[in-house]
C-alpha cells in the first residue's frame, strides 16, 4: 500500500492552505432506501442459465422520453446480482457517461445484501473519469461512476441514472445482450404526439412493441442468454454477434430499411454540407499535385497519396464533433484530423480534380453494420470515389456498384499506407452507408481477390556439417499486407523494428542471430514492400548419430492457435490473401537424404494449402527445396465448418513441423 | 556501449542548499532554429531515433509560484509525430496552466503557429479534488519539422512546489537547462503537518559531468545537461527509476538524509507501534491461540496461521467509509479492530501479527519495503512514498525471520517475490534502520511437471499431467483463487496449459489439490488427449520436450544488453515425461542427454531413458539468480541459447507402418 503524497505538499505559515472541496451535484448526505422497483427486482431468483456466470442481470430497463423539440432524456435502471468474486470488477460498478452537450441529472447506486440489508453509495464513493487517454485523441466525453458498496457475491447492485442526451441523434441503439445472462429487459420510448418511430433488430428474434400509452412504446425481453467470446479463438467482433435493436424517431423513422438508410444518409449529407468546400489553398495544392497526371488513376493516386502521407491522424471529438467533420480548409491548414476530416479533405481535393467522392460511414468491427438494422451508429468514416463509366483500371480493385448503376472505389484515407485501389482487410466484406443525397444506400464493401494481398518469401540457406545454418530471405508484401507492414514501419523506430524481427525469427529458429536486415519501402504506396535479411543459427540441424534432422520450413508460420471445443459462432479468417514460400537449403557434403515428409495438398472452398519438399537427383542432390502455397479465399466461415478449419490448421501445423532426415555417408 | 557506461556511472548524492538572493529571469523564449537543426534528418548518436529533444528547459520559481516548461523537438520519422500532442495535467480549482504557445517549424523554415485554443479535459475527479489535462496538438507536423512549445503552471500563493526533474526522457536530449528559484523566506515554510521546513535539500542521480550549480547572486539552482541518451527499454528490466537521471528538491525540516530518515523513520515506527498496540482484547485472543508451553517456533506459527484466516481486503474488497458507516462497522484504528472484524488490508494484517507476536513474547519488529516490481528503494531520495508494504520480523530461537502475513497463503517465512531482495526501513530496538530482505533459493520455488502419456497406434495420445508448485508460482494461483471462483481459476489454468502442450494436444484441467492449504505444495491435475507427432515415410517425430514445444526462451534473440536483467526470483522447473509406446513403434533416437552448467548461476539437465515400449524424458532448469549485471549478459544469452537448442530436439520413432499424426 503506497503512502499518500502528504509529506510533499507545503504551505506558507501565514496563509491558509486548505481549499474547499468542489460541490457535487451527486452528493447525498442522507441514506435513502432502495426504490420499490429495485427491491422487487432483487427478489428474482437466479436462473439456471447463470450457473457459470460471474453475475446475472435481473432487470434492465431503459426509458427514453423525447420532447416535442426532439430532445431526449434517458433513464436506466439496472439490477444485477453478483454471483462470483470476479463479478465485482465489471458488475459492481455503476456508471453513466456524458459529453459536453449532455448532462447527467442523477446517478444513484444501492446494494441489497443477501440478508436484505440495504446500502447506498454516498458522495465520497463517486468519481469522474475522462475518456481522453491517448496521444492521438482529444475527446471530451467522460463518465461518472461509483463502486457499489457491499458488492460481494450474493449482493444485488442497483444502478439508476438519468442523462439528458444530445439533441441531434434521433436514435437509440439498445444493446440488450451482455456477457452475462439477463432475466428481464425492457426498452420504453415515450414519443411526443405525431412522432413516428421505426425499429429493427440484429442477431435476435424481434419482440413486438406494446403501446403503453399515447405514443409510448415498450419492448420486453426475457431470459436473454449470455454472449461470452473471451475464450473463443478467431471469433468475429462481439458487437457483430450481440443482439441489439435500433429505434429511430427522427426523419429516418420511415417505412422500409432502404428508406431508413436513405434518410440517415441524407442526415449525414446535411451534417457535412459545405464541409468539403475547397478553399483557394486547397485548390492550388490540388492543381499542383495533379499537374501532368495522365489519367484518372494517376490523378486519384496523387491526391489519395497526399492525404495519406500528409494529414496526421488526430481525433478531436467534442460533442457533435464526434459526428461532424471540420471544414476542409482547417484540416488542410492544420494538417491533422480524424477519419471524417480526412474523408472531407479528400472529397474536397477530388472535387477540385473533377472527381466526385462521397462519405461512407462504416464500423471497423466487421459485422457491426447490418443492412437490416438502419442506424447512424458506427465508429469510422471512409470514402466512396465515383469511377467514371469509361475508366477500367485493374489497379482499382475495391470497387462497388451501387443501385444507381454507378461504380465507386472504396477507399480509407485514414489507413495511411494501404494503396489507393485496395482496401484494408478489416473493412472488406463489411457494410457501409454510401452517402449520395437522395440516392444514399447501404452497400457491402468489396472482398478482394486473394492475389490482391499477401507475400512471397524466397530463402536460400546453407547447412553445415555441424548443423549450423546461414542464409538470406527476401520477402515481398503487397496490397493490404504491404500496407500493414508500412504502418508498422511508420509506427516503430529502428530499434523496435529490429527487436520485432529478432523476436519473430527467434520463434522459428531458436538461437538465431539476425546478421543484417533492410526494409525497402518504395514511395508509391502501390509498390510492394520488401524485406531482406540474413541470419545465422547454430545447431539448426539436429545431429543424431549418423543422422541429421532438418526442418525445411525454416521461417514463417501460418498456423493459428485453435480450440477443439464445439463452436457456435463463425470463424473469422481475418483476411483473404495469397502467400508463397520457397526455400533452398544446401545440405553439407557427405550427407544424403534418408527420409522425407510426404507432400501436403488441401483444397477447400475457403482455403488451399500445398507444400512439397524435394531433393533433386533422387535424394542424392545437394539442395533441399521446400515450397508451399497458402491461399485464403474467404473472410469468415460458419461454425459448422469448424472440422474443416481444424483439418486445415492441423495440416499446416504438421507441415510446419515436418522434418527431413539426412544421413551421413559412411 | 557509451550509454551503458553512463547508466553505470550515475551517481547518487544529496545536498543541503542554502538559499540567498532573489530571482528574476526570462524563460522559454522561442528560438530561431539553426541551419543544422532545420536540415538534420538523423541524430548520429541515436541512429534510427524517431525524434530528439534539441532543447528542453524547465524553470520553477517558488517566489512567483509557477513552473514553466519549454521544449524544442526535431521530428525524424513518422513515429516522432506522436510528440506533436502535448498534455499538461494540473489540479483544477487550485492550479492553472497559462501562456501556452506552440509552433511548428518546417525544414524549409516556414513557421506555423498554434492558433487553436487548448482543450481542458477532465482526467479524474473525486471527492474534493479534480485533475484536468490541458491538451494541444501542433499544426502541420511533418517529418523534419521542429516542434516548439512552452507553457506555465501557476499555483496558489500559499503553495510551494519544489521541482522533481525527470532529466532523462524516452527520447534523446541534445541539451537541457533547468532552473529553480526556491522560496526566499524559508523560515515561513511549513509542511502540511505543521512542521517548519526551512531547509532546502536536493538529491541528484545524474550522468558524469552534470551537476546542480548554485548561483549565490541570483539564489537560483541550475542544471545543464547535454547529450543524454533515451531511457532504456528492454525486457526483464528492473524498475526504470533505478536508471533514470533525475533531480529532486525538498523543503525540509531536516539537514540531511540521515536526519530525514531518522525522524521520518521514527514517526513511521511510532505509528506501527501505535497500531500494533497490546490491547486487552488481543491479549485474550493470543492466550486462546497459544499455550504457554509452546516453543517460540510453535507460537510464531500458530499466530501466523491465525492471522492468515483474516479476510484480506487486498484480495477481496475494501469497504468504503460510507459502507462501513451504514453497516455500523467501526473504522479500523488498530490491530485489535482488525482481529475483531476479521478483516483488514495487507498492512493491517501484518501489523496484527506484529501485535500478537509481541504479546506472545516474541521479539518482533515492523519493516516497510519498496515493492521490487514497482521501484527500487533509494535512500538518497527522501520520500516515504517509496515504501509500499509492511512485513514483520519475528525472532524465533534467537534468529530473526522475515514473514509476510499480509500476503494471504504465503507460508511462514515465505515472501511474495516483490518483497524479496527489497529494501526499505525496519524497526530496531532504538529507532529504525535501512533494511533489505533476502531472497529465496531456487529450491523454494519449485515447479514439477510429471506427464504420463500413452501414444496409440493411430497417433493419438492420452494421459495425465500433474503439476506441483511451491513458492511464487503456487502463491500466484492461490491469490487468483481469492479474486475469482474456482471455475475461473480452472479456465485460466487451462489457458496456461495451452501454452505448454504441443499443437494438436488438448489439456483439460481436472482439479487442484491444496489450493487453500498453504502448508502444502499446490498441485494441478490435467487430462491430456489429442494427436501428437509428424510423420515421414519411415518415421514418426514427437516433440522431445513435451512442455517446451511452444517455449519462448528469453534473451536468445537480443545480442546486446544495456540494463541489468531482473528475473524476478530464483526457481526451478523439472519435467518428467513418460511416453508409453505401442508395440509397433521403437525409439530410434531420443533427445540427447545434455547438461548446460552456468557456475553459481543456473543449470540445465536433460536426460532420456529408453525402456521396453517406453521412454522417459527428464528436464530440469534451475536458476539461482535474480539480478544480473549487463556484463553477464553474454553468458546468460549463451546459456539460454543452449537450452533453446536442446529443447528443440525431437523424439524419433520408427514405425512398421507410420500412421498419420496431426
Amino acid at each position: 500500500m503506497r503512502r499518500p503524497k502528504s509529506a510533499i505538499a507545503l504551505a506558507l505559515l501565514v496563509m491558509t492552505s486548505v481549499k474547499p472541496a468542489d460541490a457535487s451535484l451527486f452528493g447525498k448526505d442522507k441514506v435513502q432506501p432502495a426504490p420499490t422497483w429495485a427491491v422487487d427486482a432483487a427478489k428474482i431468483a437466479t436462473p439456471a442459465t447463470a450457473k457459470n456466470s460471474e453475475a446475472v442481470i435481473l432487470s434492465d430497463e431503459d426509458l427514453l422520453t423525447i420532447d416535442d423539440k426532439g430532445r431526449a432524456v434517458e433513464r436506466e435502471r439496472l439490477v444485477t446480482r453478483i454471483l462470483k468474486p470476479q463479478g465485482r470488477n465489471d458488475w459492481g460498478v455503476c456508471h453513466a457517461s456524458y459529453d459536453v452537450d449532455e448532462k447527467i441529472n442523477y446517478l444513484r447506486v444501492w446494494t441489497i445484501l443477501p440478508d436484505g440489508k440495504q446500502l447506498q453509495a454516498m458522495e465520497a464513493d463517486f468519481h469522474e473519469i475522462g475518456f481522453n487517454q491517448d496521444s492521438v485523441l482529444l475527446v471530451t466525453e467522460k463518465a461518472r461512476y461509483a463502486v457499489a458498496p457491499g458488492a460481494d457475491p450474493g449482493a444485488v447492485v442497483i444502478c439508476e441514472s438519468e442523462v439528458q442526451l444530445r439533441s441531434y441523434i434521433d436514435e437509440k441503439m439498445w444493446t440488450f445482450q451482455y456477457s452475462i445472462p439477463v432475466v428481464n429487459e425492457a426498452l420504453e420510448v415515450d414519443l411526443p404526439p405525431g412522432r413516428h418511430h421505426a425499429e429493427s433488430w440484429h442477431h435476435y428474434e424481434a419482440a413486438k412493441g406494446m403501446e403503453m400509452g399515447p405514443n409510448r412504446w415498450r419492448w420486453e425481453l426475457a431470459q436473454v442468454p449470455a454472449l461470452d467470446l473471451r475464450k473463443t479463438a478467431d471469433a468475429p467482433d462481439w458487437m457483430a454477434l450481440a443482439g441489439r435493436m435500433s429505434v429511430l424517431w427522427g426523419d429516418a423513422a420511415v417505412k422500409g430499411a432502404d428508406n431508413q438508410w436513405r434518410a440517415i444518409g441524407q442526415w449525414v449529407d446535411q451534417l457535412e454540407a459545405h464541409r468539403p468546400d475547397p478553399t483557394p489553398a486547397i485548390t492550388a495544392e490540388t492543381l499542383k499535385l495533379i499537374e501532368g497526371a495522365p489519367d484518372y488513376y494517376q490523378k486519384l493516386n496523387k491526391i489519395t497519396d497526399y492525404i495519406q502521407k500528409n494529414i496526421r491522424y488526430f481525433v478531436i471529438e467534442r460533442g457533435i464533433g464526434g459526428h461532424q467533420a471540420h471544414p476542409a480548409g482547417d484540416i488542410f491548414r492544420y494538417r491533422y484530423g480524424d477519419c471524417k476530416d480526412k474523408t472531407t479533405l479528400l472529397i474536397s481535393m477530388l472535387e477540385v480534380a473533377g472527381i466526385h467522392a462521397y462519405y461512407v460511414p462504416v464500423d471497423h468491427r466487421r459485422g457491426f453494420v447490418d443492412p437490416a438494422l438502419p442506424s447512424a451508429f458506427g465508429d469510422h468514416m471512409i470514402t466512396a470515389i465515383e469511377v467514371p463509366a469509361d475508366v477500367h483500371d485493374d489497379r482499382l480493385q475495391a470497387i462497388v456498384k451501387a443501385s444507381n448503376g454507378k461504380r465507386y472505389l472504396i477507399f480509407d484515407p485514414t489507413d495511411e499506407r494501404t494503396p489507393g485501389g485496395s482496401l484494408e482487410s478489416s473493412l472488406q466484406g463489411s457494410y457501409g452507408l454510401l452517402v449520395v443525397g437522395a440516392e444514399s444506400q447501404i452497400v457491402q464493401l468489396p472482398i478482394l481477390q486473394p492475389d490482391a494481398s499477401g507475400a512471397n518469401r524466397v530463402g536460400a540457406f546453407k547447412l553445415a556439417a555441424d548443423g549450423s545454418i546461414t542464409g538470406a530471405v527476401d520477402t515481398t508484401r503487397r496490397g493490404a499486407e504491404g500496407g500493414a507492414i508500412r504502418m508498422r514501419l511508420k509506427r516503430n523506430d529502428e530499434k523496435d523494428l529490429r527487436q520485432d524481427l529478432e523476436r519473430s525469427l527467434g520463434e522459428d529458429i531458436p538461437g538465431v542471430t539476425l546478421d543484417t536486415y533492410k526494409y525497402a519501402e518504395p514511395d508509391p504506396l502501390d509498390k510492394p514492400v520488401t524485406l531482406h535479411y540474413e541470419v545465422t543459427a547454430h545447431q539448426y540441424g539436429k545431429q543424431v548419430g549418423p543422422l541429421m534432422l532438418v526442418r525445411p520450413r525454416v521461417v514463417a508460420s501460418y498456423a493459428r492457435p485453435v480450440s477443439r471445443d464445439p463452436r457456435t459462432v463463425p470463424i473469422d479468417l481475418q483476411a483473404t490473401g495469397h502467400w508463397h514460400d520457397s526455400f533452398d537449403i544446401a545440405i553439407p557434403d557427405g550427407y544424403v537424404v534418408d527420409d522425407m515428409p510426404t507432400p501436403v495438398s488441401l483444397d477447400t472452398d475457403f482455403a488451399s494449402y500445398h507444400s512439397t519438399v524435394s531433393a533433386p537427383e533422387s535424394g542424392k542432390g545437394k539442395v533441399l527445396h521446400y515450397e508451399r502455397d497458402y491461399i485464403v479465399k474467404q473472410l469468415e466461415l460458419p461454425a459448422e465448418k469448424q472440422p474443416d478449419y481444424l483439418h486445415l490448421q492441423g495440416i499446416i501445423g504438421s507441415d510446419e513441423k515436418a522434418t527431413v532426415v539426412l544421413k551421413k555417408l559412411q | 556501449m557509451q550509454s551503458r557506461r553512463r547508466f553505470d556511472l550515475l551517481v547518487f548524492s544529496a545536498f543541503v542548499a542554502f538559499v540567498l538572493g532573489c530571482p528574476g529571469t526570462l524563460f522559454g523564449q522561442f528560438q530561431p532554429p539553426t541551419d543544422e537543426e532545420l536540415k538534420m534528418t538523423a541524430e548520429p548518436k541515436v541512429p534510427g531515433a524517431a525524434a530528439i529533444y534539441l532543447y528542453r528547459e524547465e524553470t520553477v520559481d517558488d517566489n512567483l509560484h509557477f513552473h514553466s516548461f519549454y521544449a524544442r523537438i526535431k521530428v525524424l520519422t513518422e513515429k516522432g509525430k506522436e510528440l506533436a500532442t502535448v498534455g499538461v495535467p494540473y489540479a483544477k480549482g487550485q492550479d492553472s496552466v497559462t501562456d501556452v504557445k506552440a509552433r511548428t517549424i518546417h525544414a524549409d523554415g516556414t513557421i506555423i503557429p498554434l492558433d487553436v485554443k487548448p482543450a481542458d479535459l477532465v482526467e479524474h475527479k473525486g471527492s474534493g479534488y479534480q485533475i484536468n489535462k490541458l491538451v494541444f496538438t501542433l499544426p502541420s507536423v511533418e517529418v523534419g519539422s521542429i516542434l516548439e512549445y512552452r507553457w506555465q503552471l501557476r499555483y496558489p500563493d500559499d503553495k510551494l512546489n519544489s521541482p522533481d526533474w525527470d532529466v532523462q526522457q524516452p527520447y534523446y536530449v541534445r541539451k537541457a537547462h533547468y532552473m529553480f528559484y526556491p522560496f526566499k523566506l524559508l523560515d515561513r515554510v511549513i509542511d502540511n503537518k505543521g512542521n517548519g521546513s526551512s531547509k532546502l535539500l536536493y538529491t541528484t542521480m545524474l550522468p558524469p559531468g552534470a551537476k546542480v550549480v548554485y548561483e549565490q547572486n541570483s539564489g537560483k539552482y541550475t542544471l545543464d545537461v547535454t547529450d543524454l541518451s533515451p531511457i532504456p527499454d528492454e525486457e526483464y528490466m528492473p524498475p526504470i527509476n533505478a536508471f533514470m537521471a533525475r533531480v529532486k528538491f525538498y523543503y525540509s525540516s531536516f539537514f540531511n538524509k540521515e536526519d530525514y530518515w531518522k525522524h521520518e523513520g521514527g514517526s513511521w515506527s511510532k505509528e506501527m507501534d501505535r497500531f500494533a498496540n497490546e490491547s486487552k482484547g488481543l491479549k485474550e485472543a493470543v492466550a486462546s491461540l497459544i499455550s504457554p508451553a509452546d516453543s517460540e517456533d510453535v507460537k510464531a506459527h500458530k499466530l501466523y496461521d491465525a492471522v492468515m484466516t483474516v479476510d484480506n481486503t487486498d484480495y477481496t474488497r475494501r469497504k468504503s467509509s460510507a459502507e462501513m458507516k451504514q453497516l455500523g462497522i467501526k473504522q479500523v484504528k488498530d490491530a485489535e479492530d482488525v482481529w475483531k472484524q476479521k478483516s483488514g488490508s495487507s498492512d493491517e494484517i501484518a501489523l496484527l501479527y506484529l501485535a500478537m507476536a509481541r504479546i506472545a513474547g516474541l521479539k518482533s519488529y515492523a519493516t516497510v519495503i519498496c515493492n521490487r516490481d514497482r521501484e527500487l528503494f533509494n535512500q538518497y531520495f527522501m520520500s516515504m512514498q517509496q515504501l509500499d508494504d509492511v512485513l514483520v520480523i519475528v525472532t524465533v530461537g534467537g534468529k530473526e525471520i522475515v514473514v509476510d502475513p499480509g500476503r494471504r497463503y504465503a507460508n511462514f517465512g515465505e515472501l511474495d517475490w516483490r518483497h524479496m531482495f527489497a529494501s526499505g526501513l525496519r524497526q530496531i530496538d532504538k529507532g529504525t534502520s535501512f533494511f533489505t530482505t533476502s531472497g529465496n533459493s531456487y529450491k523454494e520455488a519449485k515447479t514439477i511437471r510429471v506427464a504420463d502419456l500413452t501414444l496409440h497406434k493411430d497417433g493419438s495420445i492420452t494421459g495425465l499431467v500433474r503439476i506441483s508448485m511451491s513458492g511464487p508460482a503456487a502463491l500466484r494461483w492461490r491469490h487468483l483463487a481469492l479474486e475469482n471462483d474456482e471455475d475461473e481459476v480452472k479456465k485460466q489454468f487451462d489457458e496456461s496449459m495451452k501454452a505448454l502442450v504441443p499443437d494438436g494436444v488438448t489439456a483439460d484441467f481436472d482439479h487442484f489439490i491444496g489450493l487453500t492449504d498453504y502448508h502444502t505444495n499446490l498441485m494441478g491435475v490435467v487430462k491430456i488427449s489429442g494427436n501428437l507427432g509428424t510423420v515421414t515415410g519411415k518415421r514418426v517425430f514427437l516433440p522431445g520436450l513435451f512442455f517446451e514445444s511452444h517455449a519462448k526462451h528469453p534473451f536468445v534473440a537480443e545480442e546486446t544488453r544495456l540494463t541489468p536483467v531482473d528475473m524476478s526470483y530464483p526457481d526451478s522447473v523439472s519435467d518428467e515425461v513418460v511416453y508409453h509406446l505401442p508395440e509397433e513403434f521403437s525409439v530410434e533416437s531420443a533427445p540427447a542427454d545434455t547438461t548446460v552448467p552456468w557456475t553459481n548461476h543456473a543449470a540445465f539437465v536433460l536426460k532420456s531413458t529408453t525402456g521396453k515400449n517406453q521412454i522417459t524424458v527428464g528436464r530440469t532448469l534451475a536458476k539461482n539468480f535474480t539480478l544480473l549485471d549487463p556484463k553477464e549478459y553474454k553468458d546468460l544469452r549463451d546459456f539460454y541459447q543452449k537450452i533453446a537448442t536442446a529443447d528443440q530436439q525431437p523424439l524419433m520413432l520408427t514405425a512398421a507402418a507410420a500412421t498419420n499424426g496431426n
